[in-house]
């Protein structure tokens, strides 16, 4: 694992050193904050996403939307979509300004954390996708009837929303009462559920768009 | 051991229609869907026996649905999964793969430690089901 704080020539040499020794390289983005969310002087983040996934870094978190970590849901699919994509559209509310063309560049997997649970399932699927990684740490460990208890917790939910998903249901607005219905039959998912079901985090994101959509007459 | 590999298996076991609802997923989004099927559920025996060819052409879920059932009847104590392979540029990886059949017993793992030169030790797993008398695990 690494941060931000080395430096990105170290992080260069890192991403060497992990593909030469078989390991995967995670990095954590510690101190992002005090240039990307500065909007007067700074570097946004998906400029960052951009720089690390031609340095060769493996996983990076790339904000959550609905954890405690803030994100903007158009910002964080920006991201997303520059870690992610083969060929990355302009999509001015997204904040990519441009088209790029990544070639055979390989992606970066992008990670979810902090502050999210088993009852945002539905909510995490619908804006971050399937191709993410989601870390579920207080919501694991912090699990009432024990840690194996809260993965479990965190897997049936994950896996509802999939098979919702994939069944062509309207995962987002069923999502609750999937959890409520499978919560009669998985006594973690109903601790989890009883725990963390109504903690939500409702603040203002400080990641904002540059360029806003407004509705415009049809042509 | 109840074995948590692949998608949905910390779900009840689908129903035929379940089954078929992913499949066709699957087949939306362009996936080749193959059938597998193994005795061995050992974490790191990600190749299982293939139950024919994958069905690159088969556009239809009831079909494969069909072969699915099939390669149940076949290997009744065995475990069967789908496999949907998303071959498209950047991805080429499995996208999705379930278990849609287990045995009545599934004996779970041991953990052998073995002692190497200068007191190193490595460990492994090794599954129950595999402990059974000699030729019993292959057809005869």
């Amino acid at each position: 694992m690494q941060d931000l704080t080395v430096g990105y020539t170290a992080m260069t040499s890192m991403s060497k050193w992990a593909r030469k020794n078989g390991m995967i390289l995670h990095l954590h983005r510690a101190g992002h904050g005090t240039y990307t969310r500065q909007k007067s002087h700074g570097v946004s983040f998906r400029v960052i996403s951009k720089w690390v996934r031609l340095l060769g870094v493996d996983h990076v978190h790339a904000g959550t939307v609905v954890g405690k970590l803030e994100g903007d849901p158009s910002m964080i699919a920006g991201y997303y979509d520059t870690l992610r994509q083969g060929f990355t559209e302009t999509n001015l509310a997204r904040g990519i300004y441009f088209d790029q063309d990544w070639a055979s560049m390989p992606g970066v997997m992008p990670v979810a954390s902090g502050g999210i649970h088993a009852g945002q399932a539905h909510e995490l699927l619908h804006y971050l996708g399937e191709d993410v990684v989601l870390q579920f740490g207080g919501g694991t460990i912090g699990h009432p009837m024990g840690i194996e208890a809260g993965a479990t917790a965190n897997r049936v939910a994950v896996e509802l929303m999939i098979q919702a998903r994939n069944e062509g249901k309207d995962y987002l607005r069923e999502g609750p009462d999937l959890l409520r219905k499978a919560a009669k039959w998985c006594a973690p998912l109903r601790a989890a559920l009883d725990v963390w079901g109504d903690i939500s985090f409702n603040y203002e994101s400080t990641d904002t768009p540059d360029v806003l959509p407004t509705a415009t007459p049809a042509q | 051991m109840y074995i948590t590999q692949g998608t949905f298996s910390y779900l009840p076991p689908l129903t035929d229609d379940q089954i078929k609802a992913q499949v066709k997923y699957c087949l939306d989004n362009g996936w080749a869907v193959s059938v597998e099927y193994t005795d061995d559920p050992h974490p790191r025996n990600f190749l299982w026996d293939m139950w024919g060819l994958p069905m690159f052409d088969m556009r239809d879920p009831a079909a494969i649905l069909l072969e699915i059932n099939r390669c149940r009847e076949a290997n009744p104590q065995k475990y069967v999964r789908v496999n949907a392979y998303d071959a498209t540029l950047g991805r080429q990886t499995t996208a999705l793969q379930y278990i849609v059949q287990r045995p009545d017993n599934e004996p779970g793992f041991r953990l052998e430690r073995q002692e190497g030169h200068d007191r190193q030790i490595r460990y492994t797993l090794h599954p129950y089901s595999l402990d059974r008398p000699a030729g019993e695990r292959y057809p005869k």
